[in-house]
């Protein structure tokens, strides 16, 4: 028999048990669009972070604390922040020609409050420079400046998240924000920015670097960013900055890595995360293949008759044995495709919370993937079918 | 002229001993082109036994079958469907139509295991539903036909490849006597349009329509006779 024959009898058969097929490809639907879905929101995160940190351009050094060490009683790593404000003045003081520009970060989470409200949220101290660097924009109110950095003025620029938390429908802008139990005046709101791997970038307060140094009462900085005139000097800044830094610092205590490096190690890591969610959702598409074997097994068992009549017209095993496996194919086939398309517009919706983004190898992957499952779940039930005797299949009642 | 079908002690054993059936005993059978034959006896007679080997459904234990002076009974697996497909017709009790499938695509099944392109198939098939009086039920499924009709569409499917022999397993045994009565009367026509037929039948009325009345009795044949009023 030729293969067009078999397809078409395989197609016949999905076609008239029409609600058998159906929950049959939903095992494969579900497994195909939690992949899909699921590699969405890792790649959207690494576009997001990839954006990011070319808007800081490749003429940027990141200077962050050391090397993990191992504490005292071998308990769980923890870093030694040796990076401190006096740190980044004598880079500013020692720059040279090399260096055009030097910014510590600090970043930690507080409790910000408002009349009796209150949230968990992600302050950031920095510098004015910073929103023009990311290109992040206030929607209403307006941006710190230097002159607020230099008289560490106590003033906040609040996300979109923390804004409606705390004020509701109140226009924010100045009133006044409680930070750690220090009074802020609120001068701007920004742009919304949405989620990006379930952060929420619009819970954050930023504030001028100098007010958060006085703020957190400590000389710590999360980070040193250094920027140079071209990326031709960054060899050699790189080299000027590691030794300034090496002067009170050991070299365990710091790292110095180019916005390169730093950003293709964080894609480094999400692209394990990535990989690591599609394949949790794989083992869905495990169970979905499973769910394939055991209808197949009901249908060959349901069709008996069937069976032994189209071997007593004439049919050989390998004939019967391709019609089920094909129909096998077809269920996940099927089930792949409506996942995939499934998965697009779960994805577009979710890209109203989250950043998405749907890669093309995700999609030849689910699609070969689900075939992958319909051949090997579907060859048990197939050679079953092909070995039944055709007076045994004839008799089944 | 050689028989179209001969039997050489052909026996059929069930089963490991202890514990065996013998469910057919050096049984010897000549069939010639364009008989009618009734096959009869009790259920356990062993006459659906004979019927499956006769009609390559099953392989005898011991002896030999030769079908047009080919030693069946050693072919393969393979070789025994391409017998099944081109030289021998099914009809059964419970008729064994396919479900929700039209009475074309019932009929047109045997051909399409021959290779058949499809236009010719469909020709083939709706040919001989309207010889068998349903050109009116081509798209019709089988559950909304009545139990003459579904065992004429399965007829019109044993006849469709032109076989050697048709063999029927009681095909009146779900039927009414008017049903009944008229597809026996397709089989006398059909015989005399040259076809042979054997036909097993536990029913001494359905097999009188035969020429020639094979009885069975413990998997051995007891009697061979023609029938006198035909």
């Amino acid at each position: 028999m030729e293969i067009i024959e078999t397809l078409r009898l395989a197609l016949e058969a999905v076609r008239i048990n029409k609600l058998r097929s159906a929950l049959t490809a939903l095992g494969i639907i579900i497994g195909v669009a939690a992949i899909i879905l699921l590699i969405s929101i890792g790649s959207g995160l690494q576009k997001y972070i990839s954006s990011q940190f070319e808007k800081l351009g490749t003429n940027t050094i990141f200077i962050l604390p050391g090397k993990i060490q191992v504490g005292p009683q071998g308990g769980p790593p923890r870093t030694v922040n040796k990076l401190t404000f006096r740190l980044s003045e004598k880079l500013e003081k020692e720059k040279g020609d090399l260096i055009t520009d030097v910014s510590p970060f600090i970043e930690l989470n507080i409790t910000a409050s408002n009349r009796g409200k209150s949230k968990i949220t992600t302050m950031a101290g920095t510098r004015s420079s910073y929103f023009a660097n990311l290109d992040i924009k206030t929607e209403t109110g307006r941006i710190f400046t230097d002159n607020d950095n230099k008289a560490s003025r106590k003033v906040a620029v609040v996300g979109q998240t923390l804004a409606n938390d705390l004020y509701q429908n109140q226009n924010p802008v100045g009133k006044t924000i409680s930070l750690s139990n220090k009074t802020f005046t609120v001068i701007g709101i920004l742009e919304p920015q949405g989620n990006v791997g379930g952060i929420d970038i619009d819970n954050q307060v930023l504030i001028p670097l100098n007010s958060a140094r006085v703020l957190t009462g400590t000389d710590q900085v999360n980070s040193i960013l250094v920027k140079t005139a071209s990326q031709e000097t960054l060899p050699q800044t790189k080299e000027q900055v590691k030794k300034i830094l090496l002067r009170t610092l050991s070299e365990d205590d710091f790292s110095i890595l180019t916005q390169e490096q730093l950003l293709s190690t964080i894609l480094q890591i999400l692209g394990v995360l990535t990989f690591a969610l599609g394949g949790i959702a794989a083992i869905s598409l495990i169970v979905g293949g499973v769910g394939i074997s055991n209808i197949m097994l009901v249908s060959v068992t349901e069709r008996t008759r069937e069976i032994g009549l189209r071997k007593a017209v004439g049919a050989r095993p390998k004939d019967i044995l391709s019609q089920f496996l094909i129909e096998a194919v077809i269920l996940s086939l099927l089930g792949g495709t409506v996942g995939i398309l499934l998965g697009f517009v779960g994805s577009i919706a979710l890209s109203r919370f989250v950043q998405t983004s749907v890669p093309v190898w995700a999609v030849f992957l689910a699609f070969g993937f689900s075939s992958l499952v319909g051949i090997i779940f579907g060859v048990a039930p197939a050679i079953r079918a092909a070995r039944l005797e055709p007076i045994v299949a004839l008799r089944h009642e | 002229m050689t028989p179209l079908i001969s039997l050489k002690r052909v026996s059929k054993i069930y089963g490991e001993p202890p514990s065996q059936t013998i469910a057919l005993k050096n049984v010897a059978l000549q069939i010639k082109k364009g008989e009618f034959i009734a096959i009869i006896g009790p259920s356990g007679s062993g006459k659906s036994t004979l019927m499956h080997i006769l009609g390559c459904l099953d392989k005898p234990t011991s002896g030999e079958y030769y079908l047009e002076n080919k030693l069946v009974s050693k072919f393969s697996e393979n070789d025994l469907a391409r017998i099944r497909n081109r030289k021998i017709g099914f009809v059964f009790q419970a008729f064994n139509l396919l479900p929700r499938t039209t009475s074309v695509k019932n009929v047109e099944l045997p051909l399409i295991y021959s290779g058949l392109e499809k236009a010719e198939r469909i020709k083939k098939a709706e040919d001989l539903l309207k010889k068998l009086g349903l050109e009116d039920k081509f798209q019709s499924t089988p559950a909304t036909l009545s139990g003459g009709q579904q065992q004429k569409v399965a007829i019109a499917r044993a006849l469709v490849n032109n076989p050697l022999v048709v063999m029927a397993d009681e095909p009146t045994g779900n039927l009414d006597s008017k049903s009944s009565n008229e597809i026996m009367a397709i089989f006398k026509n059909l015989n005399i349009d040259g076809h042979t037929i054997v036909l097993i039948t536990h029913e001494a009325d359905i097999a009188k329509n035969a020429k020639r009345i094979i009885t069975m009795h413990d998997g051995q044949i007891t009697s061979d006779k023609k029938n006198g009023n035909n």
